[in-house]
């Protein structure tokens, strides 16, 4: 049982903000995401909640209890590192007793039981007399993993974990991740830079942005609703096309290469940008748009097509048999029902009636 | 909040003076006091052992300008240190460019040249005097064998301190040949195919690629080199004395002479307060010199 | 060409310049030890080839019988010793406070330790001398050592090992419940093991075979070390007798240069590595 509660925490350094009123509640269980750039100001605040960071102002709880000042040891927190932070010198299994030794009452033999266990869930059982030299970088992931495990803490902190394996073992850690989340019920705060990440193993994102928070939502949420334009954009792959329109008399908006207005709903701001995503345009010969390929890719079982609409381009995802080959003019379609606008100054997300 | 901050900030500055205390405490008392008391006992009268101490101004420093043997001696010193350490370093990057190789015995040439390094001063002087000796010497033996006529080396003005120096380069220039070798050993050895490619002779090479290279670390052997040419007081102590005719008096002999033997301590501190300001000088000319260059040359 | 060919292993003629080199080299010591098996008439007879005619061992008892050799090496064992184990503990603590603590006066504090590196000893040694001869300590074992104990050169090589550890595996220690104390006696000192034996060895081959100091210090065979006995033995014999003065020196020399020989690799790593950072 496990809430961790973040309310208004700032934190700057010689004066300087980097972070700015974070409130975010991670509540028992959860599999809570923070993503964002670098230098967006998670890791630190994943670095605050593990007290290896000062918290400037702000309260930090975990399950209840206010925490703010305590020593890393006394949060009942454990964290895997980008880097994996094992202790060279020592084999697999003293890395997961030091901590064990250091900050549990435990006898030596509970000790090697929580150990053996955690071992044979992470299948590290014949690794554990090897240092972390003689171990392949997925192993010594796994014995990070195992280290943490063994604390039984209240909360799990990932800080970049799996960013310093090759693209494969990514995809099979991550589902290995998952596996674990879901099987020991564990409360885990995850920072990643990497949207995908963030997507697939979250069962809520935080985005974030230069210190401050965005937009706190399941992923599918964040994905179909993004609050804003920079939520939007970093969230999918390609990444949602940004259309600058003018709202014209009777309220429709308008773009040079769209056939005629599109009603998008009452009382809309003279401009916005009109947000679509490549999955959501249909390319034909008919359309509500008009434009001209200028590029295609195909990526195996599916084609993007590159189109420009003036000076605006988008990309539209297409079968690969249907792709149509460059040069061509097209007609463009779009899903109105999952379409979206954003405010052009601001870049808020404006709630469409429709 | 800011409060519990601070209190931490306090304590970790707490607990690292309390880290750096011990040797804080011996650096005070055996390096930084010595050098005050010194400047002190250089503006005095003072004998060793007489705990009286008369002032007498600058007038040490002044008796320091009129003072032949102390201008021979800095004249000696200066002569020492600027041939001996550039061209120990000129040996040393010579053996190590030829040693920079898979050749065979590699690692015995490296210990043949290396090994002086671990003789102690006083025991490499004597077997220099013995080798140096008129008559039964080897070296002496070897220019009769030629039919060359024999040489009393340390008792001749004009070559007692060459042949110190010589000695001397036989004992550190293996010491300067393994921090070279080091160096080397990270120059990417495809510098030199290109430079084959393009018809580069080994000479330019060594001039043109190595050498550059590997300034940053020739900068610190001079350094070292400079502050390892004060084990000279060994040697002179051991094999001359200073003679003849102070023919081989160096300065840090001099001020062990005037401090030990003349029990002049208030001179002698004088003397020793020279020493330090001319190797800060030299070290700051060196530093705002070749330090320069080098920064430029070891960017890559 | 020199550089060519011997980067590219082909230089078998390089023997041919490197050997007699290296025999030039190994001369002296060759030499030290010929000459402490002859006799001495042998030594003066410029007849007398470079061997000895016969091996003759009684120069070694002979120098032994004439100067307390074990005490001289108890006390220089006793004085690297000493020095050694001091300066671990100083520049340990020193240097774990410069690489990984922020507090008021820290580049003024290094600053101290950097300048004492240039310092030459003998802008000191006269004022020292007479510190310890106020507090009645010359003629003693601490007197040989005090001097020593803090170690600028030794702190700055141990600062720079200390950061290159990752901050991430401090930060695993500290969330493993380590404070500053136990993160450096668990984490770092055994990760910068290289770096304490290459200062270690380093330290040993200077003060064992210092000199200056010791000749000041002392003026009893109780506290002298090996090579300020051996400087005795020269001045004793005044030249007549180099075999048993190089019986002496192949006694002084041999401890350091037996160890160097077993552990050649370590030695020559070790001051290999003073160059580069």
């Amino acid at each position: 049982m496990a809430t961790v509660n973040l309310s208004k925490i700032n934190k700057s350094y010689a004066g300087r903000p980097t972070v700015h009123d974070i409130d975010l509640t991670i509540e028992d269980r959860e599999f809570m995401v923070l993503v964002g750039p670098s230098g967006c100001g998670k890791s630190t605040t994943l670095r605050m909640i593990a007290g290896l960071e000062d918290i400037t102002s702000g309260v930090l709880t975990i399950d209840g209890k206010d925490v703010t000042d305590a020593l890393p040891q006394k949060r009942d927190i454990a964290m895997v590192f980008q880097s994996y932070a094992l202790y060279p010198h020592m084999t697999a299994y003293k890395n997961m007793a030091f901590g064990l030794l250091r900050t549990s009452r435990l006898s030596k033999a509970e000790i090697d039981t929580r150990i053996r266990e955690a071992a044979e869930i992470l299948h590290i059982t014949d690794l554990l007399d090897r240092r972390p030299k003689e171990l392949s970088g997925g192993e010594r992931q796994r014995v990070a993993i195992g280290r943490a495990l063994v604390r039984k803490p209240k909360v799990f902190l990932f800080d970049e974990p799996l960013s310093n394996l090759d693209a494969k073992l990514r995809n099979r850690m991550r589902g290995e991740l998952k596996r674990l989340h879901q099987e020991l019920a564990l409360t885990v705060i995850y920072v990643t830079h990497d949207q995908i990440e963030a997507m697939t193993l979250g069962t809520r994102v935080a985005m974030m942005s230069k210190g401050h928070l965005q937009q706190v939502g399941a992923p599918m949420d964040i994905y179909m609703h993004p609050s804003n334009t920079f939520v939007a954009t970093f969230i999918g792959s390609p990444e949602m096309a940004l259309i600058p329109c003018k709202t014209d008399a009777g309220g429709q908006i308008r773009h040079a290469s769209f056939v005629s207005g599109l009603a998008m709903g009452e009382g809309l701001p003279a401009g916005v940008l009109f947000g679509i995503r490549p999955e959501e345009v249909r390319l034909g010969d008919e359309g509500m748009a008009r434009g001209k390929v200028e590029r295609t890719e195909l990526i195996g079982a599916e084609a993007l097509v590159e189109v420009s609409l003036g000076d605006d381009r988008l990309t539209v995802k297409s079968s690969v048999a249907d792709a149509p080959s460059p040069g061509t003019d097209v007609g463009l379609t779009f899903d109105l029902s999952r379409a979206r606008l954003f405010h052009a100054e601001t870049g808020r997300a404006i709630a469409v009636g429709g | 909040m800011s409060r519990n901050v601070e209190k931490a900030r306090r304590n970790e500055a707490v607990l690292a003076y309390f880290l750096l205390a011990p040797s804080l405490l011996f650096l005070a008392a055996f390096t930084y006091w010595p050098i005050l008391r010194s400047f002190w006992f250089s503006l005095h009268d003072v004998l060793l052992g007489d705990p009286r101490m008369f002032f007498l101004g600058a007038e040490n420093y002044q008796r320091l300008l009129s003072d032949g043997l102390f201008w021979k001696t800095l004249g000696n010193t200066a002569f020492y240190t600027l041939i001996t350490v550039p061209v120990a370093i000129a040996i040393a990057l010579l053996l190590a460019v030829a040693l920079d190789s898979k050749l065979r015995g590699m690692a015995i040439y490296r210990s043949a040249f290396f090994y002086p390094v671990m003789i102690p001063s006083v025991a490499a002087g004597m077997v220099w005097v013995f080798l140096y000796a008129p008559g039964y010497g080897p070296i002496n033996e070897a220019l009769a064998a030629l039919g060359l006529p024999q040489i009393d080396w340390l008792n001749k003005s004009g070559l007692a301190l060459p042949a110190i120096m010589l000695m001397s380069l036989w004992k550190y220039s293996g010491y300067f040949m393994l921090i070279l070798l080091a160096a080397l050993k990270l120059v990417p050895s495809d510098l030199y195919e290109a430079a084959r490619l393009d018809g580069v002779s080994g000479w330019d090479q060594l001039i043109h690629i190595t050498v550059p290279l590997i300034s940053p670390t020739l900068y610190f052997v001079v350094i070292i080199g400079l502050l390892h040419s004060y084990q000279i007081f060994d040697y002179v102590y051991v094999m001359t004395q200073g003679g003849p005719a102070d023919a081989t008096n160096v300065l840090t002999f001099y001020i062990y002479q005037t401090g030990f033997q003349y029990q002049d301590i208030g001179y002698a501190s004088t003397l020793a307060n020279t020493l330090l300001l001319s190797v800060l000088a030299l070290i700051g000319l060196i530093a705002v010199t070749l330090g320069r260059r080098v920064h430029y040359l070891g960017e890559r | 060409m020199l550089h060519r060919l011997s980067r590219r292993a082909r230089g078998g003629w390089l023997h041919f310049v490197m050997l007699p080199l290296a025999v030039l080299w190994m001369s002296p010591m060759i030499w030290i030890v010929l000459t402490s098996l002859k006799t001495r008439t042998e030594v003066f007879d410029p007849a007398a080839g470079l061997l000895p005619e016969v091996l003759v061992f009684t120069n070694y008892p002979a120098t032994l019988s004439v100067a307390p050799f074990g005490t001289y090496l108890i006390n220089s064992i006793l004085t690297t010793g000493s020095i050694l184990i001091c300066q671990l503990v100083t520049i340990t603590l020193a240097a774990y406070a410069f690489a990984r603590l922020e507090f008021r006066f820290k580049n003024f504090l290094f600053g101290l330790f950097l300048l004492q590196v240039m310092f030459p000893i003998y802008s000191t040694f006269l004022a020292n001398f007479v510190t310890l001869r106020e507090m009645g300590m010359i003629n003693t074992l601490p007197a040989l050592v005090v001097p020593f104990v803090a170690s600028g050169y030794g702190t700055f090589m141990l600062r720079q090992s200390f950061r290159q550890i990752p901050s991430e595996l401090s930060d695993a220690a500290r969330l493993d419940g380590c404070g500053h104390l136990a993160t450096l006696w668990y984490v770092c000192l055994p990760l910068v093991q290289p770096t304490l034996i290459a200062f270690g060895i380093i330290s040993v081959v200077t003060h064992w075979n210092d000199y200056m100091w010791p000749l000041l210090v002392t003026n009893s065979d109780s506290v002298r070390t090996l090579p300020i006995g051996l400087g005795l033995l020269a001045k004793a014999d005044s030249g007549a007798d180099w075999t048993r003065l190089m019986a002496g020196t192949t006694i002084v020399v041999s401890p350091l240069l037996l160890m160097f020989i077993i552990f050649q690799r370590r030695f020559i790593d070790s001051f290999m590595h003073t160059g580069v950072k």
